[in-house]
């Protein structure tokens, strides 16, 4: 015999260096055929080694029926091994769990207390309703075992019960508050019991409202830290619903607060206090105002003294909770917060960024912003060469290695935290969260926060700069772009786009930016150095250049760099874009009809023509249908209009003007202005109310078929000229530039706040804007303040830096120099005409000393038919999509909702459980059922009282098992059914199960909770139960109709 | 409720898996290699709480921030001992702070069971590892936290067998093996 025992496996997986995947391969080999021996020791260690070769992803499913068998084995070795291999390796489909069930229930009801322990701890693992409904006769009887060790572990697996077939609670619960209520319960056992009840207590918080005086003695009384915390987060569901148990835990709250030694207890308290509503509650008192301070102050420690990770994290845990409800508490705190916001934990570092997004204003939104900035700037960004190269699970299949250093797995555990010390780079997911909190937080309200437009420009074009690549660097797969729509370069064109739309005091700075974005020339120093991140910005900046194309300061080059070879390596859904821009540049250059049609004129205008006809011809047979259905429309018309340039004679210089064609200056300009655009909110669409004329039925004109019939006779150039007609024609009723249109009903004033802290933010801005926008931003503040004779101008060369013009002349006046330029003084500069006469009011009045910036910043908001839901509408245009994961559940998802439609009380007046048409009919069909059931019931008694007059004892035995099985059955409907039955009947139920039917029925009339018929000798009593069975259910059926009338006579 | 413990060494190779809900072997894989991505590159100073893997992170970003329970797992908590990595996935219904201290206990606890543990220890005797954690959750529920109650509950499942220290001082040709005691014991 030559068999590897686990000890043999393990080492021989560490001297197998370099040859695991065959040494593994051999060894699942050798288990195949060691499991398939009778001998049962070969089994288990087989099944051993299969377990701990399942740890490194190796399959073992095939050998569940083998798992089973050795469960089977007498011996608790074997017993545990199979248990543990079972619990690893049974999955949702292993199909002989219908097997495992009997001997799971055979283990159950083991005498010895170790084997108990096994099929406990493994059928939480295992369980499906079914099984639930089987195992539950047996689990229940555990829950009074003499063992704490058995009794605790039973109330973890009923719970496990209970989420998978919630109805397992309506007979366990009243056993497990009996054993929470009974005060000499072991405290291990009493301990899990809370936990259990906090696990199902924010499904249905009422239901353990009558619970609260039991948990509140076991909060005070029991010094359990453990138990407390799960004490304290069951509370802080509770008191929303009973206000009065507010005022009762307040003292022994605060009491732990201030004495506790426990870290994590202080903590909890806290935070139940948070979460429990109880700052609310007390606010306005002076205990609250106590509370409330202590509770921050103490939170506030965590993040500065203590100077512990974990506490700073726990602490913006808790502080997050509370920034919706109590602002002004957080604000508080905005120092120590904002400091988290460049912690050198990625950790805290999401943390505080979730949190400094609830707790953003005007005031300390360029603050907040300049922090992120710096950060995102200052770390390079991460190619995908710097990704951990330790991925063990997408580099190679998952193979145990051999052991390369045994020295450190000889290494005792105890001496705590040795880490490298190097921080980690920035990782792009985070980079990313970053800047979509970014856009969010300055999106916010419709802009509610930014004062200074220019500035917002600035930091999104700064944004595309320190954007990660995106995986997709194809153009032409059009389908998958969809997938990407959450790009986050598209998510910083649409904010630019947003800003163009909306704010039109700043249109032409954000066309600016938006033109610098797609000049080709400058692209190396708008966009990351490496990769392709924020490309995506582009389909947006390309569509602005275009529509507002008025508005460029160079058009020509705008129009090389649409047309440049580059942009056909661009994504598609970009490409189109571009294709749309280039006509309206086109027109924006061709279209005025103030320049005489020189020979020049004509010749320039021939060649951009044909440029566009040379770059346009290639794409009609573009992959992407949108790219081919744009191009060849413009192709077509740009293949028009060249005709008409060629067809219109040039006039000579001396002849005076020479009118261009009007297809240039009429036609094609029309074609793209028009009504100006305006942002529309999501759902105004549908508010449009229908006319009342409208009649959609009638054929607008009857002889329809008629007219198609002659258009496909037409011939194609009667067809053109036609077309050629219409264009030449001029079209008066346009306006011809956007800026005329008039003001905007749905427009919405905003008066920014006076407050921009100029020099403040200068010094922030330097850190996270680069040179070139930092320069940009100086020249313009300079000429915007050049006739402000406030303004001190940091590079003006008129002495030093403090000195104004006016104190300059005064001073030199006073050393005597009566020469002193006259020019200098302020007064002269002034030039009313050039600027708003509000505007000088305003930057005088005394209202507002920060005169910089104090402008009045017009933002339109969505235009909308009535009452609109800003909410859903700013989302659906600002805020990335995230939902895409939305319905998917989560890997280790553990679904309790089954529970919450499960109402514990079962007390007739609950709210909770008033019957809906489908509990009626649901009810009837229960009973229907039940009557059937009754009659198979029925039909089986009498068959066991013709067995039992015939059989011996053992024979008896078998059959009665197996009626218990169906009795079980309709018990459990029964009490489904019986919806409206009390709380005291419930617990008579399941005592019921152990006593005799004639005491049964008694109870049920008088409801009493003392219990006639005690459960003292289980075994013995269980086993008449369920001889009894039948007769019982006949009782029942009575009960049922008893309970039917009960509410109705209440 | 606790939804997964995890026992990784410093190489990301598991060294206890186990999740209270199914899960496919492969995802499961993938779940740990996920988590030792994040928890390898962490220095030393940084906080025990990690952000949510990719393979979770995708759904929890859905929910609502207000509702404030749910039965996703929000929570990866770990700890670093030695070579070996201790990771708990939970519920925001589980205390982050109070399961930094089961994890402690955890540890307590075999170190209580092997005297002075190591992670040889737990790869030799990975039954005892499963029978300590079967201990200390059942089902995702925490049914104990007394140190002295684990060990007692462990020990009377059967002897706790050490380490196979012997062997590698017998000659057999396993690398690093034939250290001292003395190397274990020191702290």
């Amino acid at each position: 015999m030559f068999e590897k025992s686990l000890y043999d496996l393990i080492r021989g997986l560490r001297t197998h260096k370099g040859t695991e995947k065959e040494y593994i391969a051999d060894s699942i080999k050798e288990c195949r055929k060691e499991i398939r021996t009778n001998d049962m020791d070969l089994k288990s260690t087989a099944l051993m080694k299969l377990t701990y070769l399942e740890m490194f992803g190796h399959d073992m499913s095939w050998a569940s029926f083998n798992v089973l068998e050795v469960m089977s084995s007498p011996k608790y070795r074997h017993k545990r091994t199979a248990y543990l291999a079972a619990v690893q390796s049974f999955r949702r489909d292993t199909e002989v769990l219908m097997l495992a069930e009997n001997q799971l229930k055979k283990d159950v009801t083991s005498p010895t207390p170790t084997v108990i322990s096994l099929p406990l701890g493994a059928i939480p693992h295992v369980i499906n309703p079914s099984m639930a409904n089987s195992l539950l006769s047996d689990l229940l009887p555990r829950l009074t075992h003499s063992h704490p060790s058995i009794r605790k572990k039973t109330v973890g697996t009923l719970y496990r019960l209970a989420l998978v077939y919630p109805e397992t609670l309506r007979p366990a619960w009243p056993k497990i508050k009996e054993r929470l209520q009974d005060v000499n319960e072991d405290p291990s056992v009493t301990a899990a019991i809370v936990n259990v009840v906090c696990e199902l207590g924010w499904r249905r918080p009422q239901d353990f409202l009558p619970l609260a005086p039991r948990l509140f003695d076991l909060l005070v009384e029991g010094n359990n830290n453990w138990m407390a915390i799960k004490l304290i987060k069951l509370f802080a569901t509770l008191t929303p619903l009973e206000p009065r148990l507010i005022k009762k835990l307040l003292p022994p709250l605060t009491k732990i607060i201030r004495e506790t030694s426990a870290m994590s207890l202080l903590y909890e308290c806290i935070n139940g206090i948070i979460q429990g509503g109880i700052l609310e509650a007390v606010e306005g008192t002076a205990d609250g105002e106590e509370v409330a301070k202590l509770c921050v102050g103490k939170l506030r420690g965590m993040m500065v003294i203590e100077g512990d990770a974990n506490l700073k994290y726990v602490a913006l845990l808790a502080f997050e909770k509370i920034v919706r409800s109590h602002p002004h508490l957080v604000s508080q705190q905005q120092d120590v917060i904002l400091e988290c916001i460049d912690d050198p934990d990625i950790s805290i570092r999401m943390r505080a960024l979730d949190l400094v997004v609830g707790m953003v204003n005007s005031e300390n939104l360029t603050a907040i912003i300049g922090r992120l900035m710096r950060q995102l700037r200052n770390a390079p960004i991460a190619s995908s060469a710097d990704t951990p190269s330790n991925d063990r699970g997408r580099l190679t299949g998952v193979t145990p290695y051999a052991e390369s250093d045994d020295s450190d797995a000889e290494e005792s555990l105890r001496p705590h935290e040795q880490r490298s010390n190097h921080a980690p780079p920035l990782p792009e997911d985070y980079r990313i969260n970053v800047i979509r909190r970014t856009l969010e937080m300055c999106s916010r309200d419709t802009y509610a926060n930014i004062t200074d437009f220019e500035w917002y420009i600035d930091v999104l074009i700064q944004l595309v700069r320190v954007t990660p690549s995106t995986k997709s660097t194809s153009a032409v797969d059009y389908d998958e772009d969809t997938e990407h729509t959450d790009d986050i370069g598209r998510s910083i064109g649409r904010e630019l786009q947003n800003v163009a739309v909306r704010v039109k005091s700043v249109r032409s700075e954000a066309v600016d930016a938006a033109q610098s974005l797609v000049l080709v020339d400058r692209r190396d120093q708008m966009f990351p150095s490496s990769g392709n991140g924020g490309q995506g910005v582009l389909e947006y900046a390309g569509w602005l250049v275009g529509e507002y194309s008025n508005y460029l300061s160079s058009p020509e080059g705008i129009m090389n760099s649409l047309m440049h070879p580059l942009s056909l390596q661009l994504s598609s859904r970009t490409l189109a874009v571009y294709l749309q821009a280039v006509p309206k540049v086109f027109a924006s250059m061709s279209g005025n009809e103030q320049i005489s049609w020189t020979p020049e004129r004509k010749s320039l205008m021939t060649l951009l023509m044909a440029r566009i006809i040379h770059f346009l011809e290639p794409l009609s047979s573009h992959p992407s249908l949108e790219v081919q259905e744009r191009s060849v429309e413009y192709l077509e018309l740009m293949r028009l209009a060249a005709e008409a340039a060629s067809g219109t004679a040039p006039g000579n210089e001396n002849e005076g003007f020479t009118d261009p064609p009007l297809l240039l200056t009429q036609a094609i300009p029309a074609l793209f202005s028009g009504a100006e655009l305006n942002p529309v909110a999501p759902g105004a669409q549908r508010k449009v109310p229908m006319p009342e004329d409208l009649d959609l039925d009638t054929p607008i004109n009857p002889n329809l078929r008629m007219l198609l019939a002659n258009a496909e006779l037409e011939s194609f150039q009667t067809d053109e000229d036609d077309v050629y007609a219409a264009y030449s024609e001029p079209i008066a009723s346009y306006t011809s530039n956007n800026e005329s249109a008039p003001a905007i009903s749905a427009s919405e004033r905003l008066d920014a706040p006076n407050k921009e802290p100029t020099s403040y933010q200068n010094a922030v801005e330097e850190e996270y804007l680069d040179p070139d926008i930092i320069a940009r931003r100086k020249a313009e503040r300079r000429e915007r303040n050049k006739d402000d004779p406030f303004y001190i101008d940091p590079e003006g060369d008129r002495g030093s830096g403090t000195v104004t013009p006016l104190g300059q002349i005064v001073r030199e006046g006073n050393v005597g120099n009566v020469d002193s330029d006259i020019d200098n003084i302020p007064i002269m500069d002034l030039d009313l005409a050039n600027r708003g006469g509000d505007e000088i009011m305003r930057v005088r009045s005394p209202r507002s000393p920060r005169r910089s910036a104090a402008r009045r910043v017009e933002i339109i908001g969505d235009e909308t038919l009535g009452p609109g839901d800003m909410d859903s509408a700013r989302e659906d245009i600002v805020v990335p999509k995230l939902d895409r994961g939305k319905g998917k559940k989560s890997l280790l998802d553990v679904d309790s909702s089954g529970l919450a439609s499960l109402s514990l009380n079962d007390d007739g007046d609950v709210p909770g459980r008033k019957m809906t048409q489908l509990d009626i009919e649901r009810k009837e069909q229960e009973e229907a059922e039940m009557k059937k059931a009754l009659l198979e019931v029925e039909r089986l008694r009498l068959e066991m009282q013709r067995a039992s007059e015939r059989l011996e004892a053992r024979g008896e035995q078998t059959v009665v098992r197996k009626k218990k099985k169906k009795a079980r059955k309709v018990e459990v409907e029964d009490d489904s059914a019986d919806a409206g039955a009390g709380n005291g009947i419930m617990e008579a139920d399941n005592e019921g199960e152990a006593s005799s039917p004639a005491k049964k029925k008694k109870k049920k009339k008088v409801k009493p909770a003392d219990g006639q018929g005690a459960p003292e000798d289980k075994d013995k009593d269980k086993e008449e139960g369920e001889v009894d069975t039948p007769k019982k259910k006949k009782k029942k059926k009575r009960r049922v109709v008893l309970d039917d009338q009960v509410p109705s006579v209440q | 409720m606790i939804n997964a413990v995890l026992v990784f060494n410093n190489a990301g190779q598991p060294r206890l898996t186990k999740f209270y809900t199914q899960l496919d072997t492969s995802v499961q894989q993938r779940l740990i290699s996920e988590i030792f991505t994040l928890v390898a590159n962490r220095p030393n100073s940084a906080c025990n709480f990690l952000p949510l893997p990719p393979l979770l992170a995708s759904s929890s970003k859905s929910s609502t921030p207000t509702t404030p329970h749910n039965d996703t797992p929000s929570l990866v908590t770990y700890r670093h001992y030695a070579t070996l990595y201790f990771i708990i996935i939970s519920t925001s219904t589980e205390s982050p702070l109070a399961l930094l201290d089961l994890i402690q206990v955890f540890v307590q606890a075999l170190d209580g069971l092997f005297e002075n543990v190591c992670e040889l220890d737990l790869i030799f005797n990975f039954e005892t590892l499963h029978a300590t954690l079967g201990e200390l959750i059942v089902g995702g529920v925490v049914v104990e936290t007394q140190l002295d109650k684990v060990v007692e509950g462990v020990k009377a499942q059967g002897r706790v067998a050490k380490r196979p220290v012997n062997e590698g001082k017998g000659g057999l040709s396993l690398a690093g093996f034939g250290r001292g005691d003395g190397v274990w014991a020191g702290r």
